[in-house]
This record gives structure tokens, C-alpha cells and sequence, in this order.
């Protein structure tokens, strides 16, 4: 997002239409982009500070364990200090005491500054989180996507026996409850102790076994309802476009290739996003096979300090700003292929 | 020399015969047009030259050799079609329905492609519109792309199905401008087509179809001023009267 911020060549000042949040107009629209880039500063930088990047950095450098044994302190050290608000909470509270029964409504603003200064405490950790839920749906819905387009592909042209096989994989995988999934994936086939005896992670890049199990499993979830969405958006290409094609010498493939697919996947982009933003919420599922995701961190810090209104209410909105950046990315990217006549975002002419 | 030849074609869906039994000839740089009611197989008969559509009996030869003994992607390469509603590659310029083909079928490269597209655009008056979009061209100006797409692919000959029946009145001119400058140039060409002013000034041969069946055929005066069938004379006549 820090970078989309300055493509946004000659936005239209009279525009008023707000189908998403990146159409919004004018200044409301600024005020968006600020919070976002605020928001997206802050979060990279903490994922430098307490992922393996500034460690790759130190190493090359010359000292290798600066930063490395203190990765877990480092995690829950904020850099915005907690005090002034909880001095003001604490403030506010007296003043709210001294008002007697007319201090309730002073005393909401009591919770919001201690809600800020429980924020600051406990940002640091959910940012953490925050990073491994990104790249679990990222790495997910990428790999998702690999196997959705044959499968919808399968579905709409392919013969009886692929369409009966892409069917039955689509409608097991909807049909059971991804929680059944992860716990059978983790569990049930021990997955993540073969990719442990496979010694095949734990290094930087790659995740921790658990996690990988999660991106597993996300991937054949999300998979399964991306090429239903891509299915439907295949079957809204005209039929012609693949005459046209074969009429010219092109071969099935060919078509669906060079003028089936360019088309159709524009048009499941908005699907996608959908697709998108549900995962990014439902990847919170990895929390139950000790995936270290947002959710988790933000439960493990609930059973720590027993406040768990405050916890849920921030890491709310920790998933509120990843939904709505995803939104808006989307967004971006559909205006950014639009082609004339086929697919666009914001109200149909 | 006989280039396309069709003996007893039949096709039927479901239970509909839609063509029972069609024969005839054509050779090379004939310009053949095909007119008859609707439903009466035209398009059927077209769709099948190209084995969009597979008969169901009879035989049709491209040059002495049977269709269906030639790679359905080789045979749609020697034979092109336009359609009635166009079917531009909506996501591709006008230059890119062009080299589509060029590209994935002949194996051009891509700089010879955009050469040889850019020509064939220039030859249906449309140079300066190669980088528009479908969407932004008139229904004119979409079917001569339809022409230069087929065109393009060096085809022997070209199947042209209603090209001009989706156009307005004012822009069917300069569709059937360029296809008689192709008749004019030689261009081998079977036509469905109600335009029966282009039927009696550039149709080498006429055919009347109907019921599945071709009713009549011969040179357009003949069929106009002087049809052996009653049906034919009512048909054409209606047609002609429409022109008025």
C-alpha cells in the first residue's frame, strides 16, 4: 500500500461515487490513505525489527547473535510508551468519579485511553501475529489460485470425467468444515511431523511445520471456492470469443488460454477479493494447530492479562485494516487491468 | 478448378433435419452466396465447412481432399470465417484480434505479425484505429477487423456468415465495400447474406436454400430475372422489395 499511494494519477475531483473505500472522494479519501500509511509504516517496521530480515542483515555484518537471542524480548517491545494514556486514563477517571452518576459518559473516554494504552502494550506481539496471518493467506490464495484455474477450467470445458472429478473435489472440500480439515491435515495425517522429519522447515523462509500445515490446508480450502468463483466468471465469457478463436485455427487450449482466461479471470476479480477477505479471517482457524498467527497471539495475551474485551477489541481492529487494504488493493488492481468493455470496478455506465 | 465441393451433406439436431442432402461446387475465386429464410441451414451449412459444426452424412471436399481427413486446426487455418456478430477478442486491440492467429497458429513472430496486421487493417481502412479496443469501435468498423482477422491468416477461402445483418443501415456500406473489393480481388468467398444488392452485383453464383435444401442455383441474373421455382422468385422478390 505504501507504494500505491502515490498512482493515483489525476483522481477526479467531482467523483462521487464510493462503491469502495479507495473510490471514496476528496478528503475523506485522504484521511484513508494517512491511517493506512501510518498504519503499514508501523507494521513493516516491526516486522523487520522482529522477523529474521534485520538478523540476515546483522549476520552479514559480521554479528550474527545481536539480535537473535533477543528476537523474544524484542517481540513484545513497544515503541510507542503507554504511560501518557494511562496518566490521562487515570485522570479522566478521576475526574469521572468526581462527577458522581453524570460521570458515565466520561468514563467511556476513561476506557478508550486505556484501551490505547493496552494497545501500545500489547501492539507489538499482534503485529507479530499480524505477519504470519499476511503470509499464510497470501501464500495461500497464491497457491490456491494454481490449482483453481484448472479446476474451473476442468469444470466448464473439460469432458465428463474431469468435470465429475473438478465437481468432486469442489463440493468434499465446500462441504466440510475447514476447522475438520486443519485438524485432520494436523492430527489426523501426522503432516507436520513428516515435514519435521523431512527437515524441511524451520529455516527463515520457510515456516514453522504447523504453518505449513495451515498454508496446506488453506490452499485446498481456498482453492476449492476460488474456482467457483472463477467458474462462474468463465461461463460469463461469451461463447463466441471461443468460436472465434477456434474459428481462426486455435486449438481448445489455445483458446481458453489466449482469450478465455485473460477475460474471464478479470471478471472473477472481484470474486476473488471476496474470496480474499474471507480467508484472511477464516486463516485465524490456524490459531487451534499452534500456528502463532494474529489470532493467537491475541488469545494468548487475553489468558495472560483477563482482558479480553480489549484484546478482541484491538485485534478487531487489526483485522479491520488488513480487510480493508486488501479491499483497496483489489480494487487497484481491477482498474489497473481493466480493459475497455471488459471488466471494471465502481457502477456499471 | 473445383476448390470447395459439398455432396449430400446431412445434419440434424435432435429431430429437426436442418440440412437434408446438400450438393454443390465451387472453385476457386468464385464468390458464392448463399440466401434463404431463416432456419432454413445457411448458417448450419457455413458452420460445418469449417467443422464447427460435424454433419451427420455426406461428404465435403477443400481442394480434392475430404474435410474430415485434415486437422480440424489446419482446415479452420485454410478456411476463415466472419461472423455475424463479429466476435472480436474483446480484451485485444483491433491489431491484437489480428495477430492472435498470426502468432499462436502460424507461428509468427511478433514483429512480423504487428507488420502483417497493420497491413491487412490498412486494407480495410482502419490503420489508425489498430490500437482501439472492440468496445470503443462502431459495428462497422468491428466486422472489417472480423475481415482483416480472417484475412490475415492467408485463408483459401473465406465463409462469411450474415456479416452485415447486426449493423446498422448507415455503416453496412462499408462492410460490404471491402468484401467486394476482396470479390474484385480474387478472394474465394462463401456468403450468407440478405444484402441481395451484393448478391446480384458480385455473386459469381447464387444459391437459394431452403427447408434444408438448395431450391435453385446459378449466375445471380438468372435467379433474379428468371427462377425456374416459384418459391426462389417469391423469396427474392420479397428481398428485392425490401431494397425499394
Amino acid at each position: 500500500m505504501t507504494d500505491g499511494e502515490t498512482a493515483t494519477p489525476g483522481s477526479d475531483p467531482t467523483e462521487t461515487r464510493g462503491t469502495t473505500v479507495g473510490d471514496l472522494p476528496g478528503r475523506r479519501r485522504l484521511a484513508v490513505l494517512a491511517a493506512g500509511t501510518v498504519f503499514w509504516t508501523w507494521l513493516l517496521a516491526r516486522w523487520a525489527y522482529h522477523n529474521s530480515l534485520l538478523d540476515g542483515l546483522f549476520t552479514a555484518l559480521g554479528f550474527p547473535d545481536l539480535i537473535r537471542s533477543e528476537r523474544g524480548v524484542r517481540q513484545r517491545e513497544g515503541w510507542i510508551p503507554a504511560e501518557p494514556f494511562g496518566a490521562a486514563a487515570d485522570a479522566v477517571g478521576t475526574v469521572a468519579a468526581a462527577l458522581g452518576p453524570a460521570g458515565v459518559l466520561v468514563d467511556w473516554l476513561r476506557w478508550v485511553l486505556d484501551l490505547a494504552a493496552f494497545a501500545t502494550t500489547t501492539a507489538p506481539a499482534l503485529a507479530s501475529g499480524a505477519f504470519v496471518t499476511v503470509y499464510l493467506t497470501v501464500l495461500s490464495m497464491l497457491f490456491g489460485l494454481v490449482i483453481a484455474v484448472p479446476l474451473a477450467v476442468a469444470r466448464v470445458y473439460g469432458g465428463r470425467a474431469l468435470r465429475a472429478v473438478s465437481l468432486a473435489y469442489t463440493e468434499l472440500i465446500r462441504g466440510t468444515p475447514l476447522l475438520a480439515q486443519l485438524f485432520f491435515l494436523y492430527f489426523g495425517l501426522p503432516l507436520a511431523s513428516i515435514a519435521e522429519d523431512v527437515g524441511f522447515t524451520g529455516q527463515p523462509p520457510i515456516p514453522r511445520a504447523a504453518a505449513a500445515v495451515a498454508i496446506v490446508g488453506f490452499t485446498i480450502n481456498s482453492s476449492a471456492y476460488q474456482s467457483e468463483y472463477i467458474r462462474s466468471a468463465l461461463q460469463s465469457v461469451d461463447p463466441g470469443q471461443l468460436t472465434a478463436a477456434r474459428a481462426v485455427g486455435l486449438s481448445k487450449f489455445q483458446g481458453i488460454r489466449y482469450v478465455v482466461l485473460p477475460q474471464g479471470l478479470r471478471f472473477a476479480i472481484p470474486g476473488w477479493t471476496n474470496e480474499f477477505v474471507y480467508l484472511i479471517k477464516y486463516s485465524s482457524l490456524a490459531a487451534f494447530i499452534t500456528v502463532p498467527d494474529l489470532f493467537r497471539q491475541a488469545r494468548n495475551i487475553g489468558s495472560e492479562t483477563f482482558q479480553f474485551t480489549n484484546i478482541y477489541v484491538v485485534v478487531a481492529l487489526f483485522y479491520l485494516a488488513l480487510v480493508l487494504t486488501t479491499a483497496i488493493a483489489m480494487g487497484r488492481l481491477e482498474d489497473r487491468v481493466a480493459i475497455p468493455g471488459v471488466g471494471q470496478s465502481g457502477p456499471r455506465e | 478448378m473445383t476448390l470447395l465441393e459439398l455432396e449430400g451433406v446431412r445434419k440434424s439436431y435432435e429431430d429437426e433435419d436442418v440440412l437434408r442432402g446438400v450438393s454443390f461446387a465451387m472453385d476457386r475465386q468464385d464468390v458464392e452466396v448463399i440466401v434463404g429464410p431463416s432456419g432454413s441451414g445457411k448458417s448450419t451449412l457455413l458452420r460445418c465447412v469449417n467443422r464447427l459444426t460435424e454433419i451427420d452424412d455426406g461428404a465435403i471436399y477443400l481442394d480434392g481432399e475430404e474435410i474430415h481427413g485434415i486437422d480440424e486446426n489446419d482446415l479452420r487455418r485454410r478456411v476463415g470465417m466472419v461472423f455475424q456478430d463479429f466476435n472480436l477478442f474483446a480484451h485485444r486491440t483491433a491489431r491484437g484480434n489480428v495477430t492472435l492467429g498470426l502468432t499462436a497458429v502460424l507461428g509468427l513472430s511478433k514483429p512480423e505479425a504487428v507488420e502483417r496486421a497493420d497491413d491487412y487493417l490498412d486494407r480495410v481502412g482502419l490503420a489508425d484505429q489498430a490500437d482501439s479496443y472492440p468496445a470503443e469501435l462502431s459495428g462497422g468498423q468491428k466486422q472489417r477487423v472480423g475481415i482483416a482477422r480472417a484475412l490475415a491468416m492467408d485463408p483459401e477461402l473465406i465463409l462469411f456468415d450474415e456479416p452485415t445483418s447486426a449493423l446498422d443501415p448507415e455503416l453496412i456500406g462499408e462492410v460490404l465495400g471491402v468484401m467486394r473489393d476482396l470479390a474484385e480481388g480474387g478472394t474465394t468467398m462463401l456468403c450468407v447474406t440478405h444484402e441481395m444488392g451484393f448478391a446480384r452485383s458480385a455473386a459469381s453464383t447464387l444459391t437459394f436454400l431452403d427447408d434444408g435444401r438448395v431450391v435453385e442455383r446459378g449466375p445471380p441474373e438468372q435467379l433474379f430475372e428468371n427462377p425456374r421455382e416459384d418459391r426462389t422468385r417469391s423469396f427474392l422478390g420479397q428481398l428485392t422489395d425490401l431494397e425499394r
